[in-house]
């Protein structure tokens, strides 16, 4: 009697059990299983721009396919960490399905074959329009398409209001060459006893980026194709040394002439911020270094000029803009579903509150012009200012030899700041050496 | 038997780590340096080039550059590292109070990262930031270019790196001062020495054997070490901090040439092969 008491009691709680497991989620009948998918992604730092991005795309995407149980697996790492990773992931044939790009890196990423083709996609897609020319042709490679442009950003002249006012120099003499080297010396002048120096000037291992938009703004190219390479046909050449290229690095020159002293450490706009600078040629990235709390009123304290000092009043300026791309490496197992990811985090809903929150410029005329730019107009300072620079704005070449062109231009660079050549002379031997690496 | 192969077992699990950490990477980095291998044609096929990169390295005026400035930052950095740890280990022998508190206090500088000292140096160094330049100009000194004047900024680079690899000279000389039979210099002391003939004819040779290993291990280490470079200065301003270990890195890693950084960096492993074999002959004689 007893055991039968017991096999009934055990399984009424047996029973039980089952119902309250599957009604808790515990057990899930075959029939209502989802497909488990793990989409995996290496991005560079920092950390909360991908929280946002990739939580928000990840909703979407489940909201898209309720079959699938779709989870992101994305590691978060140091700038240079990430491109070696991506490629020792690449080498070693490891299935990854979304990675950053630095707008430089796209060239060797494509030519060494780790990324996928995404034109025939980006064409049914039908989203190009909405991109700026400039980031929509920054994605291609060779005619391709390998990366859709996510977010940009530029680089203009800031100023502290009340040291200019002190020193008594008028910002819009800051935007000729002439105004801007004489207003160098009058701000040295005023403000040395304090420990302030009047302008910034890059000497660390980016200073060729501050030299290409006086490159561009005279006309002047970094490379540029030409037939007759030994093994290539027509391939890019050094044009950098040209007039224009001479004569942007003149004013370079006239810049430390007048006593503006090249500096080696960067700290990206920390230096400015602290005030060790009353002028400063830096990224948009330099608001980030204050506090989002000032952001309301941080007008009234930092001017901005949304342009790189210009040879004459009326002539065009020119900046350079950067910024992170999104690909799908040729490893990815679930290429689709990666597109679809990518494009999902390109969306303007779900990326212009990161957009809000961190600062970045957007790669589309949506965000940037349309709807959604009173948004970011209304929180990022001089937001209006900086998307008007985005048409002037120019990207470096993304060709596989690109970061040593970078170093002998650098290196011309340093000849001409420590007086050891001439510009004509330290960019005619640049280019000889970028030549040779270009296989000429 | 077994009794004749037994020893060789023993030494099986060593040799095979020393097969594959040392010796397969060693022939794997010929085989590289020999073929061109970027990043661009790391997953294609490797076309063979002979001694193309080597040729490439010997035309190279920028690596002509880091050898000379390799030579300067070991000299200075072996001199500099030597001296002073041989110094603080012999006068922490003597009878110092809490002598014991101030070797642990000289190992801080090894116990950390060589990035964190780097980063360290380099706000330090920092021509508007710098404590360094913030103390010369309380005192009514002029700033100094620390590490963007090419002339200087190899000395910068070895004085930090002096302050983060003495503490290992002092570390290993100590042991080997502690190893010296006491008695040896009561009997000196009564046959009237003084410390410093002591120090000369008694400490000095007796510690020769840790002295040549002492200098093969930091002149090899200064001979491969980048971090502090890379971090404080990337190699500039003009190459004048690049070294060839910092060299081959930047071949390989930051412009993808990977045969020319494998190239570069049997060159070094050359380098310590001839100074290695060196000291020992000075060890023997």
């Amino acid at each position: 009697m007893n055991v039968k008491k017991t096999i009934t009691l055990s399984s009424i709680i047996l029973i039980v059990s089952l119902i309250l497991s599957i009604g808790h989620g515990f057990i899930i009948p075959i029939s209502a299983q989802k497909k488990q998918v793990t989409l995996s992604a290496i991005v560079a730092e920092p950390k909360e721009r991908w929280d946002i991005l990739f939580n928000g795309a990840q909703q979407k995407l489940r909201e898209k396919h309720p079959d699938m149980d779709i989870k992101v697996d994305y590691r978060v790492l140091p700038y240079d960490a990430t491109r070696t990773q991506i490629l020792t992931a690449m080498a070693g044939r490891t299935p990854i399905d979304l990675i950053s790009v630095d707008q430089i890196w796209l060239g060797e990423f494509a030519q060494g074959g780790f990324l996928s083709d995404l034109t025939d996609r980006a064409k049914s897609w039908g989203k190009q329009k909405d991109w700026y020319q400039t980031n929509w042709d920054g994605g291609k490679y060779n005619g391709k398409l390998y990366g859709i442009w996510a977010w940009t950003d530029i680089r203009a002249i800031w100023y502290w209001k009340d040291l200019l006012s002190k020193a008594g120099v008028n910002p819009d003499s800051l935007k000729t060459w002439n105004g801007y080297i004489a207003d160098a010396k009058q701000l040295n002048n005023a403000l040395k006893s304090q420990g302030i120096q009047g302008m910034h000037l890059v000497g660390a291992s980016h200073s060729p980026d501050m030299w290409y938009p006086y490159l561009w703004m005279l006309g002047g190219e970094i490379v540029k194709q030409k037939s007759g390479h030994p093994s290539k046909g027509t391939y890019w050449f050094p044009a950098y040394n040209s007039i224009a290229g001479i004569k942007a690095l003149e004013f370079l020159k006239q810049q430390v002439d007048a006593g503006i002293k090249p500096q080696i450490n960067h700290f990206w706009g920390q230096e400015f911020a602290d005030k060790k600078f009353a002028v400063m040629l830096e990224g948009s990235w330099l608001l980030g270094v204050f506090p989002h709390e000032q952001w309301n009123n941080i007008n009234q304290k930092i001017g901005m000029l949304p342009m790189f000092p210009v040879p004459n009043i009326g002539n065009k300026s020119a900046t350079m803009i950067g910024g992170w791309l999104l690909g799908i490496p040729e490893t990815s197992q679930n290429k689709d579903l990666a597109w679809e990811l990518l494009t999902t985090m390109v969306d303007p809903q779900v990326l212009t509150p990161m957009l809000q929150k961190e600062g970045y410029l957007p790669t589309q005329k949506p965000i940037g012009e349309g709807p959604y730019a009173a948004t970011l107009n209304a929180s990022i300072p001089y937001y209006k200012e900086m998307i008007s620079m985005i048409p002037i704005g120019h990207s470096r070449p993304n060709i596989p030899e690109y970061p040593q062109i970078a170093d002998n231009i650098k290196e011309a660079i340093d000849k001409v700041y420590y007086g050891i050549k001439d510009p004509k002379q330290a960019l005619n031997e640049a280019a000889a050496k970028s030549a040779k690496v270009l296989g000429w | 038997m077994f009794a004749s192969v037994e020893p060789y077992l023993f030494l099986t699990p060593a040799f095979a780590i020393l097969l594959v950490f040392l010796i397969f990477p060693l022939f794997w980095n010929i085989y590289i340096s020999l073929h061109d291998v970027s990043l661009v044609t790391i997953i294609k096929g490797w076309r063979y080039v002979g001694w193309e990169n080597f040729l490439d390295l010997i035309e190279d005026s920028n690596f002509h550059t880091s050898l000379k400035v390799t030579l300067l930052f070991v000299a200075g950095s072996v001199a500099l590292q030597f001296g002073a740890g041989l110094l603080i280990s012999t006068l922490l022998n003597q009878k110092v109070r809490a002598s014991g508190v101030l070797r642990a206090v000289f190992i801080i500088p090894w116990t950390i990262s060589a990035v964190i000292a780097a980063f360290s140096f380099k706000f330090i160094l920092d021509y508007n930031f710098g404590i360094l330049n913030y103390l010369f100009d309380k005192i009514g000194l002029q700033p100094v270019n620390w590490l963007s004047d090419p002339n200087m900024v190899i000395w910068s680079i070895v004085i930090a790196n002096m302050w983060y690899g003495t503490p290992f000279t002092m570390l290993f000389l100590t042991a080997g001062i502690f190893s010296i039979n006491p008695t040896i210099y009561e009997a000196a002391i009564i046959d009237g020495a003084t410390k410093i003939k002591s120090f000369f004819y008694i400490t000095l040779p007796l510690l020769k054997p840790f002295i040549v290993i002492n200098l093969i291990l930091i002149t090899m280490w200064s001979v491969n070490f980048f971090d502090l470079q890379l971090v404080m200065t990337g190699g500039g301003p003009l190459f004048a901090s690049t070294t060839a270990s910092l060299y081959m890195y930047r071949q390989a890693f930051e412009f993808g040439l990977l045969s020319k950084g494998a190239a570069a960096g049997l060159i070094l492993v050359a380098i310590n092969l001839v100074v290695t074999f060196n000291y020992i002959k000075l060890l023997r004689r």
